[in-house]
């Protein structure tokens, strides 16, 4: 029997296997997501129900556009994302050496390191909120003393240094995340080429560039990948931070879709704002993974 | 028959709120009162009505609206107008009752009432200040006495209690957010002139503390209690709580006053509170009126001010018989409650409130200059009573 034949034969079999998990991602991926585009298409304030709910095409979107406070949250999603990720990428990659090399108490050194990411965002933002409080805030208080910052600098109240405690416990928070993946990475690496360097008379450095940091980098990759991802949907820190202000100088696009849905319940809006996260976050993941995957099959062919 | 109310249900709120619809079901051997138990929060509370209203239930038959809602509801039409019970409203507050209206037709009854007020340390000012300035004055010699840190505490916070400060100055200054027209006048010189005062007092040389910008009512009473101001703009529900000398260090120092207006003006506050209104799809309103009839009747609103310490809604009511009823001194609260003003009694409230709170809080904090801000913040405002088709007419 050749294999297409064995293939037909068998189709039947795999549609049927496959046929719940298809039904799965239709109803909670598919079918919310179109629901959601569809909506985006109308006109439809919960408050306003005598304007009914009319299709305006494109308006939405439009409308975003023209949307300055829109606009503003754009730029301070990417913003968060390129100032946050880097940083969780080189850290995580430092804890990783580190646990990587740990001889004694490699469990308990691991567990340390992943604490904070098992505590709930929530609790972390709320954690950093009152380390950087003016009035009783830890590390206010030492910045004062240190004289870095005036007496009476409140973080919260200044539209950039705002930024500062949401990055400072995002990065907190999601480098060990990322230190993980890293290290599962440095465990795949053959001690023996390390071995081998050395032999040669290669220092650390020289093994790192040449040795350590390419087999590392589809973890490198992966971890990116994730940690954007996650960036460009910033919702929790900023909701419990800051909520988006002073002003909106800290409002993410997500924060800004929930606001047009959940407090203004203008639901056509939200939704179009909504489809403007994924769709961002969407093409991130295609052309990271397109570029990214495209090189790392190169490597391994 | 079975009738649903739904509204705050937690503590000694619910408790009173028990005992008086059980009360009401005694005297109706027929009726059964069920109790529909919402969020606190007051945004997602307003959040599960809309769902409610929307898909046009039937129940809640009786609903607990806050002061800033029934506009919107009564525009949606979602809450039935109450002429054809002919109600007796001769002794309600003109402010609740003007909240109550939509196009001059009466949707709601005023249930209890909330106002803006000035708390005051009278161990450092023996007399509340009578204008504006006389509190800056008394605010900055405590300052630079060291006395305390700041000199007056207000709620900053980019949130709708931020509105209520913002129509305290505005008051003040003899300005307003929308006019009796409906137009749109927030961006006029007087309401300039407010904001620009409160930027002055949260501002490096004013008299409130910049975190202000930050917090809520419950963040400003603590840092007053805790000695950090002489002057503290709050809610009546601060009073016992200050008082209590195991929990506040300025307990028996402190005393409360109306919050005073500019140069001759008359005194300020905000008007908060709830009203009760009637679902649209009620199958019993004529019962779910009686319901709200027994509840806003003066010995159930004493009643909840002795025991929930929240105010009554009819002026007859603050006599001797609320001396010692209520957990606050009465005089103050009363003239404050004669002079408060209602935030704008529109449908699209909670749209025109957020558009004001970012541009506020832009110029609070220093992003905006306060012109520009309110320019900015009228512009977006007109174009919301635009597009919900509430323009008045005769404007752009």
């Amino acid at each position: 029997m050749t294999n297409a034949a064995h293939d037909r034969r068998d189709l039947p079999l795999a549609v049927l296997l496959m046929l719940p998990a298809l039904c799965l991602v239709l109803v909670v991926g598919l079918v919310p997501m179109a629901m959601t585009v569809w909506e985006a298409l109308h006109g439809r304030d919960l408050r306003l129900p005598w304007l009914g709910r009319p299709f305006v095409g494109l308006a939405n979107f439009v409308e975003a556009a023209g949307d300055s406070r829109f606009v503003d949250a754009l730029g301070h999603t990417v913003a968060f994302a390129l100032a946050s990720v880097p940083i969780e990428i080189a850290l995580g990659a430092a804890l990783a050496l580190v646990m990587h090399a740990a001889v004694r108490a490699r469990g308990a050194i691991r567990a340390a390191a992943l604490l904070p990411w098992t505590i709930p965002t929530v609790v972390a933002a709320l954690i950093w909120r009152f380390l950087f409080d003016a009035q009783t805030g830890v590390l206010t208080r030492l910045l004062q003393s240190t004289g870095i910052t005036s007496a009476g600098f409140d973080w919260f109240v200044h539209p950039l240094a705002a930024w500062v405690p949401i990055v400072a416990a995002d990065v907190w928070k999601t480098t060990p995340f990322v230190a993980i993946l890293m290290l599962a990475g440095l465990q795949t690496i053959d001690p023996s080429l390390d071995d081998a360097a050395r032999m040669d008379g290669a220092g650390p450095l020289r093994r790192f560039f040449t040795i350590t940091l390419p087999l590392l980098w589809p973890s490198i990759v992966v971890a990116t990948a994730f940690r954007v991802l996650d960036a460009l949907r910033l919702f929790d820190l900023a909701y419990v931070m800051t909520g988006g202000g002073p002003g909106t100088s800290t409002e993410p696009l997500s924060l800004y879709a929930f606001a047009a849905l959940m407090q203004r319940l203008r639901f056509g809006y939200g939704a179009a704002l909504s489809i403007t996260v994924f769709v961002l976050t969407f093409a991130f993941a295609l052309i990271w993974i397109r570029s990214m995957g495209r090189t790392l099959a190169g490597e391994r062919s | 028959m079975a009738l649903t109310f739904s509204g705050s249900s937690l503590g000694a709120e619910g408790a009173v709120l028990r005992s008086q619809l059980d009360r009401f079901a005694a005297a109706h051997p027929d009726v059964r009162v069920e109790l529909r138990v919402t969020p606190d929060s007051a945004d997602q509370r307003h959040q599960l009505y809309v769902q409610w209203l929307n898909a046009q239930s039937a129940a809640p038959d009786v609903l607990q609206l806050d002061v800033v809602w029934t506009a919107e509801f009564a525009g949606a039409g979602w809450i039935l107008p109450l002429e054809r019970f002919a109600p007796e409203v001769g002794d309600f507050f003109p402010a609740a009752l003007e909240a109550s209206r939509w196009r001059s037709r009466l949707y709601a009854l005023p249930w209890f009432v909330d106002v803006g007020l000035l708390y005051f340390r009278n161990d450092l000012a023996p007399e509340p200040p009578r204008t504006l300035d006389e509190l800056d004055r008394a605010a900055r010699r405590s300052i630079e006495a060291g006395h305390t840190r700041s000199g007056l505490l207000w709620q900053g916070a980019r949130y709708e209690g931020l509105i209520a400060v913002f129509v305290e100055y505005l008051a003040a200054f003899g300005g307003g957010i929308l006019g009796s027209d409906g137009r749109v006048i927030v961006d006029e010189p007087e309401a300039v002139d407010a904001l620009s005062r409160m930027r002055r007092d949260v501002g490096p040389d004013g008299i409130v503390t910049r975190s202000a910008l930050n917090w809520r009512e419950e963040e400003v009473r603590l840092a007053f209690q805790n000695g950090g101001a002489v002057f503290m703009r709050n809610w009546p529900y601060a009073w016992p709580l200050l008082q209590d000398p195991a929990r506040s260090r300025v307990a028996g120092r402190v005393a409360v006053a109306p919050l005073p207006g500019r140069d001759g003006r008359p005194p300020v506050a905000a008007l908060g509170g709830a009203q009760l209104a009637i679902n649209a799809h009620s199958a019993h309103p004529q019962l779910a009126w009686m319901l709200v009839e027994f509840l806003t009747a003066p010995e159930q609103m004493l009643e909840r001010a002795r025991l929930a310490a929240q105010l009554p809604a009819r002026p007859s009511l603050y006599d001797e018989r609320l001396d010692g009823a209520l957990p606050i001194p009465v005089p103050p609260v009363r003239q404050a409650l004669e002079h408060a003003v209602p935030r704008p009694v529109t449908p699209v409230y909670s749209e025109l409130s957020e558009i004001l709170q970012v541009a506020i809080h832009r110029a609070l904090s220093g992003q905006q200059a306060p012109a520009a801000a309110l320019s900015e913040a009228a512009a977006a405002m007109r174009n919301v009573l635009a597009r919900s088709g509430l323009s008045p007419s005769g404007t752009p």
